[in-house]
């Protein structure tokens, strides 16, 4: 495994930041580390980074225990943090050298990375965009082909075009052998780049599973016309049903959660159907179906397969 | 320790330090420059009509006006080299570990492959390093400029100003290092820092009324600088010299040991 938490307990003060957080990322994987703002990814991220120190638990790092002193685990990862924080009177170019020196020489990629996103070593930080200034945090994270890759939020402030060219290096990254965490509130961005994902609610982790699974078994958008009129409530007893709507006098609009497909079929089946359409919801769905469920008063956790 | 972020960190500070330097180096030769002019005579007369309270304030100490170590003392090297200094020492102590948390930058450095204690120490090296050229600043035009004015302060004086000047600012920057390396935040780091040495001086003024107020007796940094008995006598007494040694010495180790355990964000 190239990263492991173990129970990793983070509390600042009485402010939990994570609790008893369990998940592994083996090598060559993208895990997709999913949750709102507040949530704990960025502690957990801080907590691997051996930034900060856990309340409990444990965090290991190509399967070396993560101290708050770890210079040597951190030559092999790459940390790209989507609030960008450098030194303003410098310029890219000396942020560039700076890492370079710390880190023994210069970056493989330092030419291609600068190219391909089209960034400005020349001017200083003080003067770059949002946008650009993510662009110095990708180069410095990714200029030295690192073997794990770091990433909270690592498109943010970019445009569309950056963003598809930021993608297309993380997947060729991976092609070369890398592992990478990513921590995103952004779930295209997830559905489109991670095998895996982990999604964590209020410190805990709620539910871990690949994207595909997630998708295919979590969350589904019925719409069905009949030949005769119905009434919404055909539906209401059918198990894993949710947000029920007549759209005209035949049709049903329906959400279809967990594996009640059969119980649904067959309810169906009573009746004479016309139209049917069954598809995935996307992962920005089911991630709001979590909440949802959160607010209405869920509280189990849940791990591969389950849904809160 | 990491020549890369020893140069970074003073690089980081090149402007502020290239005014302070100039600013002392003027300093310094406006003082040698003054007082063949106002030194002695009747302004020394005046000078040490006023209340010995008074005197206390612009840090004269128990040295005469009249010679030339009470004027320096007074007028340059008591009180407004110690508040220009401390000031650029304790903005640099703030800054190394509480200012760079806050401005997140310490998450960029220790996202390499950097460990804290060499990163610690590097930051008390970039202190050392500050430090030193403050006290070069001031003492080297002294030197330099004060045979024109017939000042001639011996080789021994100099350096021994030199050595407690820089020994006297190590230890007001360890405290700033120290609140720096317990706190979040840079502005709190310096002014705790401050407070303490603020506490010192308003100690030493108020122990000329009351011996109950010298509480630091002793151990008070701000008391125990007198640059004009150095200049004077071509000596500093022993006490002096264990008292910014170990306060430097301790608070200097404590801040790498407190940073290397820290959160660091």
């Amino acid at each position: 495994m190239v990263v492991e938490c173990e129970k990793l307990t983070k509390y600042y003060g009485k402010t939990r930041g994570v609790e008893d957080l369990t998940l592994s990322v083996p090598e060559g994987m993208v895990f997709g580390f999913l949750g709102p703002n507040g949530a704990g990814k960025t502690t957990t991220i801080r907590c691997l980074l051996g930034m900060l120190k856990p309340t409990a638990g444990e965090s290991r790092l190509f399967g070396e225990h993560v101290t708050l002193d770890g210079a040597n685990l951190r030559r092999r990862i790459g940390y790209v943090s989507g609030e960008v924080k450098a030194y303003d009177k410098e310029t890219g170019r000396w942020h560039i050298d700076y890492v370079s020196q710390l880190r023994g020489g210069k970056g493989v990629l330092t030419d291609e990375l600068l190219q391909r996103l089209e960034f400005d070593p020349s001017r200083c930080v003080k003067e770059l965009s949002k946008g650009n200034k993510q662009k110095l945090a990708l180069i410095l994270g990714l200029m030295h082909d690192p073997e794990l890759l770091i990433l909270d939020e690592p498109t943010s402030g970019l445009d569309p075009l950056n963003q598809e060219t930021v993608f297309a290096i993380i997947e060729e990254r991976v092609a070369n052998g890398a592992t990478v965490f990513l921590s995103s509130h952004i779930l295209s961005e997830v559905e489109r780049i991670c095998e895996r994902v982990g999604i964590i609610r209020r410190g805990h982790l709620a539910a871990e599973e690949n994207v595909k699974g997630l998708l295919g078994k979590r969350l589904r958008e019925l719409n069905v016309t009949f030949s005769e009129p119905v009434d919404a409530a055909f539906l209401a007893d059918v198990d894993g049903m949710s947000r029920i709507t007549l759209t005209g006098p035949n049709t049903i609009n329906a959400r279809v959660k967990g594996d009640h497909l059969d119980d649904l079929i067959k309810r169906l089946a009573t009746r004479p159907v016309r139209d049917l359409s069954i598809e995935h919801a996307s992962l920005e769905e089911v991630f709001m179906e979590f909440y949802r469920d959160e607010e209405n008063g869920a509280s189990e956790t849940s791990t591969e397969g389950g849904v809160a | 320790m990491s020549w890369t972020i020893l140069r970074a960190t003073l690089q980081q500070r090149r402007t502020a330090l290239a005014w302070y330097v100039g600013s002392l180096v003027a300093y310094s030769w406006m003082m040698v420059w003054f007082y063949p002019k106002i030194g002695g005579g009747e302004y020394a007369k005046l000078i040490e009509s006023m209340p010995p309270e008074m005197l206390q304030l612009f840090g004269s100490g128990d040295v005469s006006f009249a010679s030339m170590g009470g004027f320096f003392q007074t007028e340059y090297l008591g009180l407004m080299w110690m508040l220009i200094v401390a000031s650029a020492v304790l903005i640099y102590a703030s800054h190394a570990f509480a200012g760079e948390i806050a401005d997140g930058t310490m998450e960029l450095v220790l996202s390499q492959p950097v460990s804290r204690v060499k990163l610690a120490i590097t930051r008390v090296a970039g202190l050392v390093a500050y430090v030193l050229l403050l006290a070069a600043a001031t003492f080297v035009p002294i030197q330099v400029f004060g045979p024109t004015y017939d000042i001639n302060l011996s080789a021994e004086t100099f350096w021994l100003l030199m050595a407690l000047g820089t020994l006297f600012m190590l230890a007001v920057g360890g405290i700033g290092m120290l609140a720096s390396s317990v706190f979040r935040s840079g502005g709190k780091a310096s002014s705790i820092a401050a407070g303490v040495l603020v506490v010192m001086w308003v100690s030493d003024l108020v122990a000329n009324f009351s011996d109950v107020a010298d509480f630091f007796g002793n151990v008070n940094l701000i008391s125990s600088w007198q640059p004009g008995k150095i200049i004077n006598d071509g000596t500093a007494s022993a006490e002096v010299w264990w008292l910014y040694g170990i306060v430097a010495l301790v608070s200097l180790v404590a801040c790498v040991f407190v940073f290397a355990r820290r959160d660091v964000a």
